[in-house]
């Protein structure tokens, strides 16, 4: 028995060793739709694994089922952070097919993405019920945070004791407000970026493998 | 007093808590339903049981001994249901859960006279006809104080809150509204609403609108995969998760 316990503390001493940590964290990027998750979610996984995770849109509900990206292994100081990137839709509280409509779309499309949308979102919350290790929580920084779905999914995060990471981003547009970000959570701490350009990567990405590491 | 015993006669008013656990008296456990009407008939073949028949013979069945404003009194206080400003026309019906034992013992027997029979029909055909507002009332209060001892009878198995909004049903059609089948309506209406804001977790406004409860969607355990064009679901079962897992 004994002899058991010590062999599987060696064999975990040795993975261990191998890699950073013995299984790579689920991180889920959640926020309202158009935040720019899956621009994030692209952005990481182009800078470190080369693929992207998925179409990037300025229509809101692009991405409508979660997608995953596994193994995106990120070195941070002398030190390697494997994470499986969860790019999730856009959380909201009511899906409209008659926003799709100002985008150049026929009724049945819209009705149809609307739907899907919706079960994206479902699907998205039982992720964070299921299946998610911790949450980098994105946040249109030119948009006023104080809404319904920031506050309870927030909540629903911080209840599950969950690491989470605040992204204030589009830091790129005139009116970005990051003050306004961090002035809504001061319970944790609000990471400035785009991720469009790119600005403010490598602190988001020290951050990752702080929080995640 | 529609039930009786098989074993020793006692009689028990409808919806008696007494009963369930056997016949305070023998034991026995055989009860008929006896809708008083046909109280005369001791070999009891129970045959309709129609409200319109059965309330207002109870009615006539706790007359025979009548104890007019002190036993309203007491027969008033254990239906608490009963609003408060019973009409003395209300007596006998509060009285039959009250004074069940010492009805029983007078009921025990076929006793109930063929006459007070007759009038009790009377009573409730005219009741039925006349809009007069003392006889409607009183027919609401027949069905009161029925509905509050069927209430207190199942409390045992039937949850509080669902015995309190029958309950409350009733007492609503306070106001000479006979026909009280209307009466609940509204507050279904509003309890679905009420459990649809607190249970729904999509709620469907049209095709293409939806308005989701995120806490519920977080909150369950199956997660939906698919929403279908007639309004349904597809889920998963946290068991094929598993399985799959």
């Amino acid at each position: 028995m004994g002899l058991l316990t010590n062999l599987r503390d060696s064999i975990s001493r040795v993975t261990d060793g191998l890699f950073t940590d013995s299984e790579p964290k689920r991180i889920g990027i959640y926020g309202p739709p158009n935040a720019g998750k899956t621009t994030l979610a692209n952005r990481i996984a182009r800078d470190w694994t080369g693929d992207a995770v998925g179409p990037e849109s300025h229509i809101p509900h692009e991405t409508r089922r979660a997608r995953r990206k596994e193994n995106v292994e990120i070195e941070r100081n002398g030190r390697k952070v494997t994470i499986d990137i969860v790019d999730t839709p856009g959380v909201t509280t009511k899906v409209d097919y008659k926003e799709f409509l100002d985008h150049d779309m026929e009724k049945d499309d819209a009705v149809r993405r609307s739907r899907e949308a919706t079960e994206g979102v479902a699907e998205a919350m039982h992720w964070l019920r299921e299946d998610v290790d911790g949450v980098i929580y994105v946040l249109d920084s030119t948009t006023d945070p104080f809404t319904q779905v920031n506050t309870m999914l927030i909540g629903i995060i911080e209840s599950q004791d969950l690491p989470a990471l605040i992204l204030a981003n589009k830091t790129d547009l005139p009116d970005s407000d990051v003050q306004q970000i961090a002035n809504a959570f001061p319970q944790h701490e609000t990471i400035p970026l785009s991720a469009l350009e790119g600005e403010n990567m490598d602190e988001v990405y020290t951050k990752i493998a702080e929080y995640f590491g | 007093m529609p039930h009786q015993c098989t074993e020793c006669g006692r009689t028990f008013p409808d919806g008696s808590k007494e009963m369930l656990s056997g016949c305070p008296d023998c034991g026995g456990n055989k009860f008929q339903f006896r809708p008083a009407g046909q109280s005369t008939d001791s070999s009891g073949t129970p045959s309709k049981r129609t409200p319109s028949e059965g309330t207002p013979s109870k009615d006539t069945a706790s007359e025979p001994e009548p104890e007019p404003p002190s036993s309203q009194q007491s027969g008033g206080k254990p239906t608490t249901r009963t609003s408060p400003e019973s009409t003395p026309t209300g007596r006998s019906d509060s009285a039959s859960s009250a004074d069940l034992p010492s009805r029983t013992e007078s009921d025990a027997g076929p006793a109930t006279p063929d006459g007070d029979v007759e009038t009790s029909r009377d009573t409730s055909e005219t009741a039925d006809a006349a809009v007069d507002r003392e006889k409607t009332t009183q027919r609401v209060h027949d069905e009161e104080t029925e509905d509050a001892a069927q209430a207190s009878a199942r409390s045992d198995v039937v949850s509080r809150d669902e015995l309190d909004r029958a309950s409350r049903d009733v007492s609503a059609t306070e106001e000479p509204t006979p026909d009280h089948s209307e009466s609940p309506r509204p507050d279904v209406d509003e309890l679905r609403n009420e459990l649809n804001e607190q249970f729904e977790s999509i709620r469907i406004v049209s095709p293409g609108q939806y308005e989701l409860n995120l806490m519920e969607l977080y909150d369950r355990q199956e997660y939906i995969i698919s929403l279908q064009e007639d309004g349904r679901y597809v889920i998963e079962m946290p068991d094929a998760w598993g399985v799959e897992d």
